[in-house]
Protein backbone atom coordinates (compact mmCIF):
# COMPACT_ATOMS: atom_id res chain seq x y z
CA UNK A 1 0.00 0.00 0.00
CA UNK A 2 1.61 3.36 -0.93
CA UNK A 3 1.32 6.14 1.19
CA UNK A 4 -0.86 8.11 -1.27
CA UNK A 5 -3.42 5.60 -1.04
CA UNK A 6 -4.50 6.43 2.42
CA UNK A 7 -3.38 10.27 3.46
CA UNK A 8 -4.73 9.87 6.90
CA UNK A 9 -5.31 6.66 8.50
CA UNK A 10 -6.08 5.97 12.67
CA UNK A 11 -7.07 3.79 14.90
CA UNK A 12 -8.76 3.16 18.50
CA UNK A 13 -9.46 0.15 19.96
CA UNK A 14 -11.96 0.38 23.49
CA UNK A 15 -13.61 -1.90 25.72
CA UNK A 16 -17.33 -1.98 24.45
CA UNK A 17 -19.14 -0.39 26.98
CA UNK A 18 -21.46 2.46 27.22
CA UNK A 19 -19.22 4.43 29.46
CA UNK A 20 -16.33 4.42 26.84
CA UNK A 21 -18.39 6.35 24.15
CA UNK A 22 -17.23 9.57 25.23
CA UNK A 23 -13.90 8.12 24.50
CA UNK A 24 -14.81 7.27 20.80
CA UNK A 25 -16.79 10.77 20.34
CA UNK A 26 -13.12 12.54 21.76
CA UNK A 27 -11.20 10.03 19.01
CA UNK A 28 -13.68 11.50 16.57
CA UNK A 29 -13.18 15.45 17.73
CA UNK A 30 -9.29 14.83 18.02
CA UNK A 31 -9.81 13.40 14.09
CA UNK A 32 -11.93 16.38 13.33
CA UNK A 33 -9.03 18.98 14.72
CA UNK A 34 -6.12 16.83 12.77
CA UNK A 35 -8.17 17.49 9.32
CA UNK A 36 -9.94 21.06 10.21
CA UNK A 37 -13.05 19.64 9.65
CA UNK A 38 -15.40 22.80 8.63
CA UNK A 39 -18.97 23.57 9.98
CA UNK A 40 -21.39 21.10 10.25
CA UNK A 41 -18.96 17.89 9.35
CA UNK A 42 -17.04 17.54 12.83
CA UNK A 43 -20.17 17.50 14.59
CA UNK A 44 -21.90 15.11 12.66
CA UNK A 45 -19.14 12.32 12.43
CA UNK A 46 -19.34 12.44 15.78
CA UNK A 47 -22.80 11.55 16.03
CA UNK A 48 -22.90 9.23 13.54
CA UNK A 49 -19.52 7.43 14.69
CA UNK A 50 -20.82 7.52 18.33
CA UNK A 51 -24.21 5.89 16.92
CA UNK A 52 -22.55 3.37 15.77
CA UNK A 53 -20.75 2.46 18.37
CA UNK A 54 -23.64 2.45 20.36
CA UNK A 55 -25.08 -0.15 18.41
CA UNK A 56 -22.29 -2.00 18.14
CA UNK A 57 -21.74 -2.11 22.08
CA UNK A 58 -25.47 -3.59 22.67
CA UNK A 59 -24.90 -6.27 20.14
CA UNK A 60 -21.36 -7.31 21.29
CA UNK A 61 -20.82 -9.79 23.75
CA UNK A 62 -19.29 -9.14 27.44
CA UNK A 63 -15.68 -8.58 27.08
CA UNK A 64 -15.53 -7.82 23.81
CA UNK A 65 -13.95 -4.95 21.74
CA UNK A 66 -14.61 -2.05 19.41
CA UNK A 67 -12.35 -0.75 16.73
CA UNK A 68 -12.54 2.51 15.14
CA UNK A 69 -10.40 2.84 12.03
CA UNK A 70 -10.32 6.30 10.14
CA UNK A 71 -8.83 6.69 7.03
CA UNK A 72 -8.81 10.20 4.81
CA UNK A 73 -8.82 9.02 0.53
CA UNK A 74 -6.79 10.96 -2.03
CA UNK A 75 -10.38 12.20 -3.22
CA UNK A 76 -11.06 13.96 0.08
CA UNK A 77 -13.73 10.97 1.20
CA UNK A 78 -13.39 10.44 5.02
CA UNK A 79 -14.50 6.85 6.07
CA UNK A 80 -14.89 6.13 9.90
CA UNK A 81 -15.18 1.96 10.34
CA UNK A 82 -16.43 0.61 13.59
CA UNK A 83 -15.67 -2.90 14.34
CA UNK A 84 -17.45 -5.35 16.53
CA UNK A 85 -17.46 -8.76 17.71
CA UNK A 86 -21.23 -8.62 17.61
CA UNK A 87 -24.36 -9.24 14.95
CA UNK A 88 -26.25 -6.09 13.45
CA UNK A 89 -29.52 -5.73 14.36
CA UNK A 90 -31.95 -3.20 12.72
CA UNK A 91 -34.52 -3.49 15.21
CA UNK A 92 -34.61 -2.96 19.11
CA UNK A 93 -34.49 -6.37 21.11
CA UNK A 94 -36.52 -5.38 23.61
CA UNK A 95 -39.52 -3.26 22.31
CA UNK A 96 -39.51 -0.63 25.36
CA UNK A 97 -36.49 0.38 23.82
CA UNK A 98 -38.22 1.05 20.58
CA UNK A 99 -37.67 4.80 20.37
CA UNK A 100 -34.16 4.73 21.24
CA UNK A 101 -32.04 2.30 19.56
CA UNK A 102 -34.81 2.62 16.52
CA UNK A 103 -32.97 5.67 15.38
CA UNK A 104 -29.58 5.08 15.34
CA UNK A 105 -29.76 3.91 11.83
CA UNK A 106 -31.75 6.95 10.50
CA UNK A 107 -29.59 9.23 12.07
CA UNK A 108 -26.28 8.02 10.73
CA UNK A 109 -28.10 7.53 7.44
CA UNK A 110 -29.60 11.49 7.87
CA UNK A 111 -25.81 12.69 8.48
CA UNK A 112 -23.22 10.84 6.64
CA UNK A 113 -23.23 10.58 2.52
CA UNK A 114 -22.59 7.02 2.69
CA UNK A 115 -23.44 4.17 5.51
CA UNK A 116 -22.11 0.65 4.78
CA UNK A 117 -23.04 -2.18 6.56
CA UNK A 118 -21.74 -5.71 5.95
CA UNK A 119 -19.87 -8.85 8.07
CA UNK A 120 -16.02 -9.38 8.76
CA UNK A 121 -14.95 -12.42 7.32
CA UNK A 122 -13.41 -13.27 10.78
CA UNK A 123 -16.59 -12.76 12.56
CA UNK A 124 -18.48 -9.26 13.65
CA UNK A 125 -19.81 -6.83 12.05
CA UNK A 126 -18.31 -3.30 10.44
CA UNK A 127 -20.32 0.16 9.87
CA UNK A 128 -18.62 1.99 7.12
CA UNK A 129 -19.67 5.41 7.28
CA UNK A 130 -18.39 7.97 4.67
CA UNK A 131 -18.23 11.95 4.23
CA UNK A 132 -17.53 13.55 0.72
CA UNK A 133 -15.19 16.51 2.43
CA UNK A 134 -15.75 19.64 1.16
CA UNK A 135 -19.66 19.54 0.57
CA UNK A 136 -19.83 19.24 -3.37
CA UNK A 137 -22.12 15.93 -2.41
CA UNK A 138 -24.18 17.41 0.67
CA UNK A 139 -25.10 20.55 -0.94
CA UNK A 140 -26.80 18.22 -4.08
CA UNK A 141 -28.55 16.19 -1.73
CA UNK B 1 -24.38 14.83 32.33
CA UNK B 2 -25.77 16.81 35.33
CA UNK B 3 -29.27 17.47 35.59
CA UNK B 4 -30.68 19.69 38.29
CA UNK B 5 -34.30 20.91 38.51
CA UNK B 6 -36.34 24.73 39.28
CA UNK B 7 -39.44 26.03 38.76
CA UNK B 8 -41.23 28.17 36.21
CA UNK B 9 -44.30 29.28 36.78
CA UNK B 10 -45.27 26.16 38.26
CA UNK B 11 -43.92 23.68 35.55
CA UNK B 12 -40.98 21.75 36.77
CA UNK B 13 -37.25 22.73 34.48
CA UNK B 14 -35.34 20.16 34.14
CA UNK B 15 -31.83 21.54 33.59
CA UNK B 16 -29.37 19.33 32.03
CA UNK B 17 -25.49 19.95 31.61
CA UNK B 18 -23.02 17.88 29.58
CA UNK B 19 -23.59 14.81 27.01
CA UNK B 20 -26.59 13.31 26.64
CA UNK B 21 -26.00 9.55 25.53
CA UNK B 22 -26.68 5.94 25.69
CA UNK B 23 -25.09 5.55 28.79
CA UNK B 24 -26.98 8.21 30.38
CA UNK B 25 -30.08 8.77 28.91
CA UNK B 26 -31.86 6.58 31.61
CA UNK B 27 -31.49 8.98 33.98
CA UNK B 28 -33.12 11.69 32.41
CA UNK B 29 -35.82 9.36 31.50
CA UNK B 30 -36.24 8.33 35.23
CA UNK B 31 -35.68 12.32 35.91
CA UNK B 32 -39.04 13.10 33.99
CA UNK B 33 -41.22 10.34 34.75
CA UNK B 34 -41.96 11.82 38.01
CA UNK B 35 -44.01 15.03 36.37
CA UNK B 36 -45.17 12.34 33.72
CA UNK B 37 -46.73 10.04 36.30
CA UNK B 38 -47.89 12.56 38.23
CA UNK B 39 -50.03 13.91 35.62
CA UNK B 40 -48.29 17.36 34.55
CA UNK B 41 -49.49 18.91 31.53
CA UNK B 42 -46.27 20.90 30.58
CA UNK B 43 -42.62 19.33 31.00
CA UNK B 44 -39.50 22.14 30.33
CA UNK B 45 -35.81 20.69 29.40
CA UNK B 46 -33.09 23.66 29.57
CA UNK B 47 -30.78 22.99 27.34
CA UNK B 48 -28.55 25.59 26.93
CA UNK B 49 -25.65 23.58 28.21
CA UNK B 50 -25.98 20.39 26.46
CA UNK B 51 -23.22 19.94 24.10
CA UNK B 52 -24.28 16.61 23.05
CA UNK B 53 -27.04 14.45 22.63
CA UNK B 54 -27.46 11.18 20.65
CA UNK B 55 -30.47 8.93 19.77
CA UNK B 56 -30.32 7.91 23.21
CA UNK B 57 -31.08 10.96 24.29
CA UNK B 58 -33.51 12.01 21.64
CA UNK B 59 -35.59 9.29 22.34
CA UNK B 60 -36.48 10.25 25.73
CA UNK B 61 -37.45 13.25 24.48
CA UNK B 62 -39.45 11.73 21.74
CA UNK B 63 -40.95 9.28 24.37
CA UNK B 64 -42.09 12.36 26.36
CA UNK B 65 -44.02 14.34 23.89
CA UNK B 66 -45.66 10.93 23.02
CA UNK B 67 -46.95 10.93 27.12
CA UNK B 68 -47.94 14.46 26.59
CA UNK B 69 -49.55 13.60 23.61
CA UNK B 70 -53.70 14.89 24.52
CA UNK B 71 -52.64 16.59 27.45
CA UNK B 72 -49.80 19.29 27.17
CA UNK B 73 -46.74 19.82 25.30
CA UNK B 74 -42.76 19.32 26.42
CA UNK B 75 -40.98 22.56 26.13
CA UNK B 76 -36.72 22.37 24.75
CA UNK B 77 -35.14 25.83 26.11
CA UNK B 78 -31.84 26.91 24.19
CA UNK B 79 -30.71 24.05 22.50
CA UNK B 80 -27.51 24.51 20.71
CA UNK B 81 -27.22 24.74 16.95
CA UNK B 82 -25.81 20.96 16.71
CA UNK B 83 -28.39 19.89 19.37
CA UNK B 84 -31.41 21.37 17.68
CA UNK B 85 -30.34 19.97 13.74
CA UNK B 86 -30.77 16.52 15.20
CA UNK B 87 -33.92 17.43 16.94
CA UNK B 88 -35.27 19.17 13.40
CA UNK B 89 -33.67 15.37 12.01
CA UNK B 90 -35.84 13.21 13.83
CA UNK B 91 -38.78 15.84 13.08
CA UNK B 92 -39.02 16.47 16.91
CA UNK B 93 -39.40 20.34 16.03
CA UNK B 94 -42.59 20.21 14.07
CA UNK B 95 -44.96 18.32 16.56
CA UNK B 96 -47.64 19.67 17.86
CA UNK B 97 -46.72 18.21 21.57
CA UNK B 98 -43.19 20.26 21.31
CA UNK B 99 -42.41 23.02 21.57
CA UNK B 100 -38.80 25.22 20.92
CA UNK B 101 -37.99 28.57 23.20
CA UNK B 102 -34.84 31.03 22.22
CA UNK B 103 -34.80 31.75 26.60
CA UNK B 104 -36.57 30.99 29.70
CA UNK B 105 -38.60 34.08 29.02
CA UNK B 106 -40.68 32.90 26.24
CA UNK B 107 -41.25 29.34 27.75
CA UNK B 108 -42.62 31.49 30.44
CA UNK B 109 -44.94 33.08 27.84
CA UNK B 110 -46.23 29.83 26.43
CA UNK B 111 -46.90 28.62 30.17
CA UNK B 112 -48.87 31.43 31.22
CA UNK B 113 -50.73 30.77 27.92
CA UNK B 114 -51.58 27.27 29.53
CA UNK B 115 -52.53 28.66 32.71
CA UNK B 116 -54.88 31.89 31.02
CA UNK B 117 -56.65 28.98 28.81
CA UNK B 118 -56.91 26.64 32.18
CA UNK B 119 -58.42 29.21 33.99
CA UNK B 120 -60.93 30.33 31.05
CA UNK B 121 -62.21 26.97 31.06
CA UNK B 122 -63.57 27.56 34.43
Amino acid sequence: MTKEANSYCRQIGVEASPENLREVRRFVEEVSRDLQLEGDDGYDLKVAVSEAAANAIEHSGADSFLDVCVTQHPDDRLTFEISDEGDFHLSPRKPEQAGGRGLGLPLMVALMDEVRIYRNSRGGTTVSLTLFLGGQQRETA
Amino acid sequence: MEISTSELRGVEVFEVRGEIDHSNAGRLSSAVDEPLERGDEVIVLDLSEVDYIDSGGVSVLLSTVRRLRNRGWLGVVNPNANVRRLLEIVGLTVDHGFRLFSDRTEAEDAIEEVIGNEQGKR
